[in-house]
Parts: C-alpha cells; sequence; structure tokens
C-alpha cells in the first residue's frame, strides 16, 4: 500500500487478505492463450517501423525471468509502458502535466520472452515527474513491466541506479529495504540495462511431496 | 524441496496510465468469444456478469483491469496440470482480460463454470466459480472467486468456507437477476468490503 496516494486510501481493502487452507487449494492459475507480437513491437524509440526516432537517450533493457523453481517462463507476454524523456506519458490520463509531449513516442511496447525466458527491449530512458504537487512528490525514471504467461502473472516497475529521487519515491520506498535492489536495473554499459525477473508461483503443484 | 526462497521481484501498482490499448487489444474481453464474427458455440450455458467496482466513497472505479480465469462447463480448466478425465472444450479458453468504465462498471460473457473436484481424485467438490485477477491505479494486485447464487455446491466449497462470516461470504456470490444474467459489485474497501484472497501464501 502506498501512504500518500489518494487512490490507494479509498481502494486497498482494509481487512487481511483470506489464507485458503492448504487442503482447499488448487494450482489452476491462469494460463492465457498468449498474443502473437509483431516484431518491431519491442522498440518503443518508433512509433512505427521507419518513423523519426523520439526525443531523448535511447536505452536498451535485457533480461531473463524465471519462475519460483528458478526455471524460465518461456513465451510470456510482457507489456511495457514508460514517460517520455520529459517526464509525459502518452495517457489521455496524464493530461496535466506540463512537460511536453513528443510526437515520436507513444511509450508502450510488447515482447515475448523467448524459448530460454530471455527478452530485449528498446526505449528511451524516462524522465522524471512531478506525481502530486501539493506534497512535491516525484516520480524517479521508471519502467513499468506487466508480464502475463503460463501461470505467472507479475505487475512491477523497474527503477534505474545511481538515481537521487528512488530514495524519495513512496512507490518505491513501500518496497521492504532488502528487496529494493531486485527493483533496479544493472548498468551493462552506458545505453544498455539487465532487468532480471523471479516471478513467484501461486500455490504451485508440490513436486517432490505427494498430497 | 528447499525453504530457501529466491529473490522474488516484488509487486507493484499498475499506476494510472496503463496504456489503454493493451487493456482493449490483442487478448479477449468475452469468454465465449474466439473472433468476431465467426460462428462457433462453446459447450454449456451462456451467461452474463455484470456489476460496478466500487471504492471507500462508493464511487466507481474507473479503468480498473480485471483478468478472468474459469473452467469450461464440464468443470475443466485449460491448464497443463488439470489431468482429469472432464471434457476439453475445443472452443473455450477460459481467459479475458477487461477495463471497468468512467462510471467503474463492468460486463463479459461467459460461460457457466462447471463444477469440479478439488484436485483430481479428490472427493470434495469446487462450486462453480470465477477467479478474478484485479489491477488498478493505487493497488498491488488482488484476487478473489465469484460464485453464483443458484448453485447448492455454495454450502460446501472450501474455498467459500474459508470465510467464517456468512454475511461476508455472500459478498462473493453473484445474484441471478433474469435468466442467464448474474450482477456482483466489488467493494475494494469499506462498508461490504468484498473478501480477497491471499494467493502467495505457503
Amino acid at each position: 500500500m502506498v501512504i500518500n496516494d489518494r487512490e490507494s486510501e479509498t481502494r486497498t481493502p482494509a481487512r487481511p487478505l483470506i489464507v485458503i487452507p492448504a487442503e482447499a487449494r488448487d494450482p489452476f492459475s491462469a494460463v492465457p492463450a498468449v498474443p502473437s507480437v509483431a516484431p518491431h513491437e519491442c522498440d518503443l524509440t518508433r512509433i512505427a517501423p521507419g518513423r523519426p526516432q523520439a526525443a531523448g537517450d535511447v536505452i536498451v533493457i535485457k533480461g531473463r525471468i524465471l519462475d519460483a523453481d528458478l526455471r524460465p517462463v518461456r513465451h510470456a507476454l510482457m507489456e511495457v509502458w514508460n514517460a517520455n524523456t520529459h517526464g509525459r506519458y502518452s495517457h489521455s490520463e496524464d493530461a496535466s502535466s506540463q512537460a511536453p509531449l513528443d510526437p515520436h513516442f507513444y511509450g508502450f511496447g510488447r515482447v515475448l520472452t523467448d524459448d530460454h525466458g530471455f527478452y530485449t527491449l528498446r526505449t528511451i530512458k524516462p524522465g522524471a515527474y512531478m506525481a502530486r504537487s501539493d506534497i512535491g512528490w516525484w516520480r524517479p525514471p521508471h519502467v513499468h513491466f506487466s508480464i502475463l504467461g503460463s501461470g505467472i502473472r507479475l505487475v512491477t516497475q523497474m527503477y534505474f541506479p545511481d538515481e537521487p529521487l528512488n530514495t524519495q519515491d513512496y512507490i518505491h520506498m513501500i518496497i521492504p529495504e532488502l528487496e529494493r535492489s531486485r527493483v533496479i536495473a544493472q548498468v551493462h554499459d552506458q545505453h544498455s540495462f539487465r532487468f532480471d525477473i523471479i516471478v513467484r508461483g501461486r500455490y504451485q503443484t508440490p513436486l517432490e511431496t505427494t498430497v | 524441496m528447499s525453504n530457501f526462497d529466491p529473490p522474488f521481484t516484488p509487486e507493484g501498482t499498475l499506476g494510472p496510465f496503463y496504456p489503454g490499448v493493451f487493456a482493449l487489444s490483442g487478448l479477449p474481453h468475452n469468454l465465449n468469444e474466439i473472433a468476431p464474427i465467426l460462428a462457433h458455440r462453446p459447450a454449456g450455458q451462456p451467461v452474463r456478469i455484470f456489476g460496478r467496482f466500487i471504492d471507500a466513497n462508493r464511487v466507481g472505479v474507473p479503468s480498473l483491469i480485471v483478468e478472468i480465469w474459469q473452467a469450461n462447463t464440464y468443470g475443466r480448466y485449460r491448464h497443463p496440470l488439470d489431468q482429469s478425465a472432464l471434457t476439453l472444450d475445443p472452443q473455450f479458453d477460459g481467459f479475458a482480460r477487461i477495463r471497468t468504465s468512467d462510471d467503474g462498471s463492468y460486463s463479459f460473457s461467459t460461460i457457466k463454470p462447471g463444477a469440479h473436484p478439488l484436485r483430481d481424485g479428490s472427493t470434495v467438490m469446487r462450486a462453480p466459480h470465477l477467479r478474478f485477477t484485479i489491477f488498478a491505479s493505487g493497488i498491488d494486485r488482488l484476487v478473489t472467486q465469484i460464485f453464483f447464487d443458484d448453485e447448492t455446491l455454495n454450502s460446501t466449497d472450501p474455498v467459500l468456507n474459508c470465510i467464517a462470516d456468512p454475511s461476508v461470504r455472500d459478498r462473493l456470490i453473484a445474484r441471478r437477476v433474469s435468466e442467464g444474467e448474474y450482477a456482483i459489485d466489488i467493494v475494494m474497501r469499506g462498508e461490504g468490503e468484498t473478501p480477497f484472497f491471499d494467493d502467495w501464501a505457503r
């Protein structure tokens, strides 16, 4: 829960989540038919192939998705979105922002993980932006990830190392301290980052202990 | 199996700027459709489920994403771990993604799911139900299950009966409003709050 987020205050359940007793659990989490994704969809730096490149620094993000048993998550759908170099989303809900839109940047893309769970994306390094001026809350540069695959589901945000705003961001600081480094990309070189993801399993079938 | 947890990536909120194009394209919005204008007929009773997502101020929650997952009419999931002898329906996948309107309302069509044994060979039966995974700005992922008020198996369903208070249990039961039409509102917080489940428990 994010303490200083007005939506969170009215939407986060007040009652504790109900733990289903182990004997009443089954492993049937969603296995959706994943849609096909065109190769150019993993490149957010142009709104279509052949169009001009968006403003800002082009970065490459690569990584691997593993499940709770550290097996690669193959052919999962990754949906990725981020603000432009000025810190503005090309989303109708971001209309109050003073930062300019970039006509060459939509800021969303998709990619499927390969046979070994790897993915590669190209995007523009997002700018920071003011999330709430009344409390002076700035969001540090970050990239949103949604991962949908065979029995796994994760929505998270990736941060960049050495950004002073990281430690002042309510959404980042709500993550337990020991886990915060897991959402910070590793620098590969000046323009490329590595972001590996390990997705918790849900009521996984016991493999070695039989019920 | 080891009790050591790998460094799981923490979950986060969807935020306010999830691209509408992801919600509105690429994945089905109804569970009984494979493609537009295609003559197909998944087995079972067609039903429509509708209602609203409501916040603590009784205001509708717009742009909320719900992913729905369910068994087919025979009680079989299209899931590699569902090895039951129940019939798979080639015209039913059991998955859809929807997005609430500006007033927090939602609606989708599907086939009423069948009851199924808790696990293959189990004598414990799961009542017909829908599995909801919910994302929105301001919250992290929430999961719950929705039941039907005209199913006698509700009284013995092992998940519904995790909830001790019958009045709270009723908040997960959609009410039949007409033939094939069921209504249920989801209250995110406050009076009449919908029960949500912890699906990461060990």
